[in-house]
């Protein structure tokens, strides 16, 4: 039925135009003699007034002249004549078609601003929207390819050392115009094997970031005790700790936990890599675990090295962090993806990691908590 | 002879530990720095014929160092980029750097590029008449030959080449050629570069669509090759 009424608008805007004054005409009639002729007048405004609301100004001008001649012809004696006798019912007349033209005219002009505003604001909020959204899409391309940038120059780099000593072996063997020492030449092929690793564990961890983040993780948990998970990451770090030596501190009967001991030996596995790189030789390093409140277990790595400064303490835990000229590094200058990947693991299973200052000679201690997950079962 | 005196600028341990033990076996006598504020204090040391420096360093980057060692010397120093990063490597050839090597390079690439800075004779050779590879340009009697075949050339392509000869077989960006051939006013009208170099190979080379003299750059700018 609007649909009805938007197509024939106009058409139903003349047929009130002219029905309006009409009704009103006949259903004030009988009191013609009783009701004020000022109560007539207003009657016959209200009918304007609501035609030049919906229909528009032109047939509320039609729907005021209607009115005027009604209100002459019926309602203001000699009845049924346009002729007025009264001088002071002329005064009313006039005014009550200056009164009604302008009531029309204005509403339907107000009515029009109205719908006018709300379609501007309605645009506004659409240009405002594509905007926002195409300004949210700019910087998300930019922070995609500033990472793209840090990931390929993190794989560019081992490929360089890599390429230089490959073709300066080459050129040895093939051009006879630089002969090398074989220290010299062992140099080279070291560098190329190291490199290597180097980009493989890279590539690795990656990979098990990228699973990490899609949720993808393997968690397999199991009942395990915690002295054995630590146990078998010591061990595997065992060739990583040169002269150093490690403290294994952990509390007296801790409880089993229910965990995926694999991937959380990984974790103490990193951290003991962690703490062997940044901490001078002949230093200490301790491991311990205990039971912390809560229902969870609590293992900590610490070491004697040189400290990460507050500031950086939860920056090493994302894989890229910005430096205060806006550039983006992969955080594997130094640290690796190592940390990374150890909150996506510890996390993953419900518990969470930080780094914090070390206690009795310690500087930096690193540590996690896990569930023991006895409601889970 | 003096072995010439190469200085490296890397923060990857593992690629200043390369280049040394490759260029020292080439002969040269190099030294290393991890960073740009080291560099700079081994420059001022051991006074190096040439700088390597790589672009992206955290903390002071390449640029920074090109700039700062142009401010004191003339030295020629080559940059390391990484492909794709053509405004880079621009800035830096803006702020000084004579040429650059894109990662990952074989050493030979490298060393050619460091045998080319070296072969480029320093300014206070311009004297009248210009011989260099192929092509003689006589400053004075406003000629230029190439294998001893005379070159007709428009005053600015005269310019142009004249240019192009005395900064021979290193990398020039488009600003570099604009600003010194139609100054610092028209840095941005490659358009015009396109064109001229055109005409000139036009007139300079065997097959002008496959230029041996005039190589492009793509996205920085231009090389002159003096022999085919």
């Amino acid at each position: 039925m609007f649909a009805f009424i938007a197509r024939n608008r106009t058409l139903l805007g003349y047929l009130a135009a002219l029905s309006g004054p009409i009704s009103a005409t006949i259903l004030l009639i009988p009191f013609r003699e009783a009701v004020n002729s000022t109560i007539i007048a207003l009657a016959f405004l209200l009918v304007v007034l609501f035609v030049a609301t919906f229909f528009g100004s032109r047939t509320a001008l039609v729907s005021s002249c209607l009115s005027v001649i009604f209100f002459n012809f019926y309602f203001l004696p000699p009845y049924h004549t346009l002729r007025i006798d009264d001088p002071r019912n002329w005064m009313a007349l006039f005014a009550f078609f200056v009164v009604a033209i302008t009531v029309g005219q204005l509403s339907a002009t107000a009515k029009r601003r109205a719908e006018e505003a709300e379609r501007l604001f309605d645009e506004l909020q659409e240009a405002f929207e594509r905007a926002s959204h195409a300004e949210a899409l700019k910087r998300s391309e930019k922070l995609k390819s500033a990472l793209l940038d840090a990931v390929t120059h993190d794989l560019r780099t081992p490929l360089t050392s890599i390429k230089a000593a490959i073709t300066t072996l080459i050129e040895e063997q093939e051009s006879r115009q630089i002969k090398l020492h074989p220290e010299g030449r062992r140099e080279f092929f070291d560098v190329i094997n190291e490199e290597t690793d180097r980009l493989n564990n890279f590539i690795q961890g990656m990979v098990e970031l990228a699973k990490i983040e899609a949720g993808a993780l393997n968690v397999r948990k199991n009942w395990g005790s915690v002295q054995d998970m630590i146990d078998s990451a010591v061990k595997r770090a065992e060739k990583l700790i040169g002269s150093r030596h490690i403290i294994v501190d952990n509390e007296r009967d801790l409880p089993s936990f229910f965990v995926d001991s694999r991937s959380l030996s990984e974790v103490v596995y990193t951290l003991l890599d962690n703490a062997v790189k940044y901490s001078p030789a002949d230093s200490a390093i301790r491991m311990s675990a205990r039971l912390a409140d809560a229902g969870m277990i609590e293992i900590a790595v610490e070491d004697q090295g040189r400290g990460i400064p507050p500031g950086m303490r939860e920056k090493v835990f994302s894989k890229f962090f910005r430096t205060e000229s806006e550039e983006i590094h992969t955080t594997s200058s130094g640290l690796g993806l190592g940390l990374a990947i150890a909150r996506g693991i510890v996390e993953s299973q419900g518990g969470k990691i930080w780094i914090a200052d070390g206690n009795d000679g310690f500087t930096t201690r690193v540590a996690f908590l896990i569930p023991v997950g006895d409601d889970e079962i | 002879m003096e072995p010439k005196k190469i200085l490296v600028i890397d923060d990857e341990p593992q690629i200043t530990r390369v280049l040394k033990s490759s260029l020292i076996a080439h002969r040269y006598d190099v030294r290393t720095a991890a960073d740009g504020d080291s560099g700079l204090d081994l420059f001022r040391d051991f006074h190096p014929d040439l700088v390597i420096t790589d672009l992206s360093m955290p903390e002071m980057n390449g640029i920074e160092v090109c700039r700062q060692i142009r401010g004191i010397s003339e030295v020629p120093i080559i940059v390391l980029s990484v492909r794709g990063e053509e405004r880079t490597k621009v800035e830096a050839l803006d702020a000084g750097a004579d040429d650059y090597v894109t990662k990952p390079f074989g050493i030979d690439e490298l060393l050619a590029r460091i045998r080319a800075a070296f072969r480029r004779a320093p300014d206070d050779k311009r004297g009248a008449q210009m011989e260099t590879g192929d092509f003689i340009v006589d400053l004075e009697a406003h000629r230029a030959y190439v294998k001893s075949t005379e070159l007709h050339l428009t005053p600015k392509e005269f310019e142009l080449l004249t240019y192009l000869v005395r900064n021979h077989s290193k990398v020039l960006t488009h600003r570099a050629l604009l600003s010194a051939v139609w100054g610092d006013n028209f840095t941005e009208q490659t358009e015009y570069l396109r064109v001229f170099l055109g005409n000139l190979r036009k007139k300079i080379e065997q097959d002008p669509s496959n230029p041996r003299y005039i190589l492009t750059e793509p996205w920085v700018g231009y090389r002159f090759n003096p022999s085919e």
